[in-house]
């Protein structure tokens, strides 16, 4: 695995591929779990740092309470309300390193939010290994 | 049902915040640590991203809730999720680090805010003899985010350094707190 210039910017294409496939996201952001960006496209660049860390607490909670109930491994978070939908998994072949979160609108199909999540994941795993 | 309090352990990664929480909590601590990505992963093999949990019996007076929240500032989010009946404050600094002000300065430019109003001890881990700069540098960071907390030296691996880092806490909050029903914390006075 090497995070190269190149590598990110296939991590970039993966991302943008994401919002132009997928109705209703709003904010896509590729993490290292331990809370910073690596890759975005989130407009509001004050919050970048924020929309990181909140995606590594909640794969971090999320794998915990699954190793605390035997749960066996995370496959993804989901959180939904009534304005929104947040979708954070970790990359697969990333060794645990990086972590990817979807931000999507109320309207958007969460079958399909899930579906291109898990695609764009692929996406990355394959541009980093 | 028992009444249950929370105390929080916060400071700079690496200031002995799990160490802590694995020293003194009753049951298996939840731990939320990742490998560090970033220049701390040569001070620290790992960090805490979400928080560390843990349990004490307060005998017929409830259970006290451990946690410890992640250093970075990043992380500020996560002082909601332990707000409420948030009992007091344990402000830890690793007196063994070069930058052991710059810390607990990084930690007060975060949380200073949310926890001026709770008992709060400053602890000095990790070194039994700080330089006497430190404790200087220490008073100087909390009177200038207008907070007054003792300060002590502890090692977080011994467990009689902990209790006294209690008894200290407790004996604040018996002389000088009550309760805010509305929010479940507590006023310092």
């Amino acid at each position: 695995m090497a995070l190269t210039k190149a590598s990110k910017e296939a991590c970039e294409t993966a991302l943008d591929e994401l919002l132009a496939r997928c109705d209703g996201v709003s904010a896509v952001m590729l993490a290292f779990r331990d809370g910073r960006p690596y890759a975005d496209r989130v407009r509001d660049a004050a919050a970048r740092g924020k929309f990181a860390a909140m995606s590594s607490s909640l794969v971090a909670l999320g794998q915990s309470v699954l190793r605390e109930l035997g749960g066996g491994v995370l496959d993804h978070v989901l959180v939904e309300g009534n304005d929104g939908k947040f979708v954070v998994a970790s990359v697969p072949g990333s060794g645990g390193l990086l972590v990817i979160a979807v931000l999507a609108q109320r309207d958007a199909r969460l079958g399909l939010v899930l579906g291109h999540t898990k695609t764009c994941a692929l996406s990355i795993s394959t541009a980093i290994t | 049902m028992s009444a249950s309090y929370k105390l929080l352990f916060i400071g700079e990664p690496g200031a002995g915040k799990t160490t802590c929480i694995e020293s003194l909590s009753e049951i298996s601590p939840l731990v939320t640590d990742v490998r560090c990505t970033d220049d701390l992963a040569q001070v620290k093999e790992s960090t805490t991203v979400a928080f560390d949990y843990g349990e004490l019996s307060l005998g017929d007076q409830g259970r006290l809730l451990l946690y410890g929240l992640p250093g970075q500032g990043r992380f500020s989010f996560m002082f909601d999720v332990v707000r409420e009946n948030l009992l007091g404050v344990i402000l830890l600094v690793d007196a063994a680090s070069a930058t052991a002000a710059d810390g607990l300065g990084e930690t007060l430019d975060t949380y200073a805010a949310a926890i001026r109003e709770l008992p709060c001890v400053v602890a000095l881990n990790k070194n039994d003899s700080p330089p006497p700069t430190l404790l200087a540098d220490c008073e100087a960071l909390l009177r200038k985010h207008g907070m007054v907390a003792p300060i002590l030296l502890a090692d977080a691996r011994r467990r009689e350094d902990l209790v006294r880092m209690f008894r200290l806490l407790f004996t604040m909050i018996e002389n000088g707190a009550e309760p805010i029903a509305a929010t479940g914390g507590m006023a310092w006075h």
